[in-house]
């Protein structure tokens, strides 16, 4: 006991040599890669020449397209929250409540999981061929005529089907935890099933709700590729509107600003997460969980109408995609349906350097990702030491933040020497780092915070050295974090462009990049090769990474999953 | 430890591509013409000298900035292709280095700055371009005039570029202050009209083709090229011109001033200037009208031209003005619906 006792005094004690050494490093890391890009975009946008003004602050305030912006980026956010979370609740409630047999949820799971491995706009370039004035939909079997695919409404589906499944990823877990003898003990009282489930099923899922919409609302804030295809003129929003003034007004100022005013919601929804929801999680914590039986909590009838409108859903999205896979075999979409390889042969050809750039820039950010997301999460979770709370927070900047936000800090910090990284691969993967290892962070607290530091101390008293303890227990504790932590900043690295489209250079460019590029000019064919060819990929390493998790004994797949998807 | 063992190597290979950012590279070009048009270009160009070109695509308005953005760090050595109002605008930011090629003495005045700033390779008229079947099934001939392109049938229905970020859109923008003798206040008053028939005003240049090849859209004002380029593909598009007038943008070079291989990048001008380079583009099927006057133009698209009405847009005028027009554009046209 007493050497448990002193071992964790020691531990305590800031002046060990090793922690301090990697406290100090990770604090210059941080400040280097996220708060000084912040600094720089906030002084960018409220000095000028040397003097604090606030002018280009209210300049934009006063531009009616710009606070028109600012709004519908609010209603879009919200749109996208409420219907989303919406969907998400249909799948979550089918997949826990509605009897489906085993290959028909792994067919749900592997749909949903879809859009949120493929590049994000790729919905809105099967809206745009499916909903327009001749699209499949609109004209072919609705009849309608001079239908605009641009706007409000394809901005909103396209990205609630893009980011539904986030939502899907947080209630289920929240429905599958409601212990089904509450819901029967319900019923034994002479409760009818509308009122249970309002009186039971639906208080419990709340926080559940209440998560979900907030990951929605700060995902579709950040969006800025979708709108850039989908909103057309009449609807513009605030990513896009910076995008285009910093990249074709050439106005770095009022891009710096836009994306400030973009920070006020952003920050909004953190906190509110973060202090609000974060700390409200009900569990039906009822001793012995009952024999989970069936649950009668919903009718047969609704079970049908559940499932029929989710397989409606799952067919729309599985007919997005497959309009994208026949996009990348046909000679030209729409006029010539010939069969082709020329696409693939294009986007192995030509599109090699793209498709080489990602994959390293993928591959070197994976481990660092990983290992920099077990650490912070580690020293955060058991170590005690000066401004552990400073860095928890700071460490998530970067993911809450708006990608436009971080991409344009990061182009005026490091344009100029001292620290000039534009132009090279090292800022692309500092990006992809900082902004996607909190995923990381946070699933390694989570993993520890489950596991009483006690067993640590028993390591320890049983004679056991702190590296040993380290190596022994803790280690295998949050090697399921470590990989989550990497597949994410592998699909990040892939999928992702809001930020790192202000970064890419001659040298360096991304595949992500180069689809946008091709379906903004005519290339659709290569376009279409491009995301099948990062779906195809994500897939693969998500899959070798959940065969890792499942051989590390991992909670469930699902909350591999969810820590993977969850930012 | 395993996590040891990866980070190692991580941090090897991180070395590494350090050491190859800052490897020297061979010619590096930011390129306004798309791809599918540039990199057979550049494929010649290496096929003849043996240099290298490293390149990297983006619309003009994209691609000023980053220039202007990386001035005092220059990465690259030539910025290809793009409308010669693009360029202009440069000189402004005194990015470009003069440079005269031997070819320089035959263009016409309207194909180079006076001082070698920059330097025309192709010219490139815009057209109207509508989708045939589109024009079939609303009984409308091919508009022959702009205010046919105001006929409510187009209601929702044309797509065209966005000043912010494309060259192609301040082209037509000029064309339509050059077809009002430049009263500004009258072809504001069109381009307002004209709004509210636009569906959509796109990212890039030739952004709206496919939805018009694909009668997603019923028409829009495009560059020739990107015109023929759509018809190539298998669309059945009409193609054709105002009779007022239509502008065309002299596609350009220009050497960055500061550049890292200036040599290379002077060869890449000599070729990019003279028939060695354009006489190609009708062998790659590339609808530009040589700027040359050596080499003679693609037949097919010299037939698209015959009868044309091009006028020309004065580039010190567009020049001196583009920003403050596109800045109305953008607080007056963009929200007027």
């Amino acid at each position: 006991m007493m050497r448990a006792a002193s071992a964790v005094k020691r531990r305590r004690v800031a002046s060990d040599p090793t922690l301090l050494v990697t406290v100090l490093i990770l604090w210059v890391l941080l400040a280097l890669f996220v708060l000084l890009p912040l600094g720089q975009l906030i002084l960018q946008a409220f000095l000028d020449e040397g003097r604090f003004t606030l002018a280009p602050l209210l300049e934009v305030l006063a531009d009616p397209t710009h606070r028109a912006s600012f709004f519908n980026s609010l209603f879009l956010g919200a749109s996208v929250g409420g219907f989303g979370t919406a969907l998400g609740f249909l799948f979550a409630i089918t997949a826990v409540r509605g009897g489906l047999a085993r290959h028909w949820l792994t067919f749900l799971d592997a749909v949903v999981l879809l859009p949120l491995v493929s590049p994000p706009f790729t919905t809105s370039i099967s809206i745009v061929f499916s909903f327009g004035p001749t699209g499949f939909i609109s004209h072919d079997l609705l009849g309608l005529a001079n239908v605009s695919p641009y706007g409000y409404w394809s901005t909103a589906l396209a990205e609630t089907l893009t980011y539904f499944p986030i939502a899907y990823l947080t209630l289920r877990p929240i429905l599958a935890a409601i212990d089904p003898n509450l819901e029967e003990m319900a019923f034994s009282l002479g409760g009818s099933r509308w009122q249970v489930f309002r009186t039971v099923t639906l208080p419990l899922a709340v926080p559940g709700f209440a998560n979900a919409f907030l990951l929605l609302f700060a995902a579709s804030l950040a969006d800025f590729a979708t709108p850039l295809i989908l909103a057309g003129n009449a609807f513009p929003v605030l990513p896009t509107q910076a995008y285009l003034q910093i990249t074709g007004m050439f106005d770095f100022k009022g891009g710096a600003v836009l994306s400030l005013v973009l920070l006020v919601p952003a920050a909004a929804v953190f906190l509110l997460q973060r202090y609000w929801v974060g700390r409200r999680t009900y569990v039906t914590v009822t001793g012995k969980i009952g024999q989970r039986s069936r649950s009668k909590a919903i009718s047969r009838f609704a079970t049908v109408l559940l499932t029929a409108a989710c397989f409606l859903v799952a067919t729309t999205i599985v007919y997005f995609y497959g309009l994208l896979v026949f996009a990348s075999f046909v000679v030209a979409f729409g006029a010539n349906d010939t069969f082709t390889w020329n696409h693939y042969r294009v986007i192995f050809s030509e599109g090699l350097p793209a498709i080489r750039d990602t994959l390293i820039i993928a591959g070197i950010g994976m481990p660092l990702g990983g290992f920099y997301g077990v650490l912070v999460g580690y020293l955060i979770a058991r170590r005690r030491f000066f401004s552990r709370q400073a860095m928890e927070i700071v460490a998530m900047i970067n993911y809450a933040l708006p990608g436009t936000i971080v991409g344009i800090g990061y182009l005026i910090a490091f344009n100029d020497p001292p620290i000039a990284l534009t132009g090279g691969a090292l800022i692309i993967i500092a990006c992809y780092v900082f902004r996607y290892s909190p995923t990381g962070i946070r699933a390694t607290v989570a993993l520890l915070q489950q596991i009483d530091r006690s067993i640590e101390e028993a390591s320890s008293s049983l004679g056991a050295s702190s590296g040993q303890t380290f190596h022994r227990v803790t280690l295998p504790l949050i090697a399921p974090a470590f990989f989550a932590g990497l597949g994410i900043v592998f699909i990040r690295s892939m999928t992702a462009i809001s930020a790192t489209i202000f970064l890419v250079s001659l040298s360096w460019t991304l595949i992500t990049v180069r689809i946008l590029e091709n379906m903004t000019e005519l290339a659709l064919g290569p376009a279409a090769a491009f995301s099948v060819f990062v779906v195809v990929a994500v897939f693969v390493v998500i899959s070798l990474l959940s065969a890792v998790l499942a051989r590390l004994r991992a909670p469930t797949a699902s909350a591999a999953a969810r820590s993977l998807l969850g930012g | 430890m395993k996590i040891l063992r990866v980070a190692a190597i991580s941090v090897a290979c991180w070395l590494a591509s350090l050491a190859a950012v800052y490897a020297a590279d061979p010619l590096n070009v930011y390129t306004i013409w798309p791809e599918n048009y540039a990199r057979p270009m550049f494929e010649e160009f290496e096929k003849a000298t043996g240099i290298k070109v490293n390149f990297l695509r983006f619309s003009s308005g994209e691609a000023l900035a980053r220039v202007i953005a990386e001035k005092n760090n220059p990465r690259i050595d030539v910025l290809f292709g793009g409308p010669v109002e693009t360029f202009a605008a440069g000189i402004k930011e005194g990015i470009f280095d003069s440079y005269k090629s031997p070819s320089f003495d035959k263009l016409q005045p309207r194909f180079k700055e006076a001082s070698g700033q920059w330097t025309a390779i192709a010219d490139d008229p815009l057209v109207f371009m509508t989708n045939t079947a589109f024009l079939k099934s609303h009984n409308l001939q091919p508009p022959t005039s702009w205010d046919d392109l105001l006929n409510p049938a187009y209601k929702n229905m044309l797509q065209m570029a966005d000043a912010r970020t494309s060259g192609t859109a301040v082209t037509r923008i000029f064309s339509v202050l050059e077809v009002n003798k430049r009263d500004e206040d009258k072809a504001f008053t069109y381009l307002k009209k004209l709004r509210q028939n636009v569906q959509v005003y796109t990212k890039s240049g030739g952004g709206g083709t496919l939805p018009v090849g694909l009668g997603q859209a019923g028409g829009g004002i495009f560059f020739i090229v990107d015109a023929l380029e759509t018809r190539n593909k298998g669309y059945d598009i009409t193609i054709s011109f105002p009779k007022e007038g239509i502008g065309a943008a002299a596609e350009a070079i220009a050497l960055i001033k500061g550049a890292k291989h200036p040599a290379e990048a002077k060869k890449l001008i000599d070729f990019a200037t003279s028939a060695d380079m354009q006489s190609k583009l009708s062998a790659h099927k590339i609808g530009f009208v040589p700027a040359n006057p050596d080499v003679k133009t693609d037949p097919a698209v010299a037939a698209v031209l015959k009868g044309a009405n091009i006028i020309q847009i004065d580039d010190e005028y567009a020049g001196a003005n583009r920003k403050r027009i596109v800045d109305r554009w953008v607080k007056e046209v963009l929200p007027a619906q």
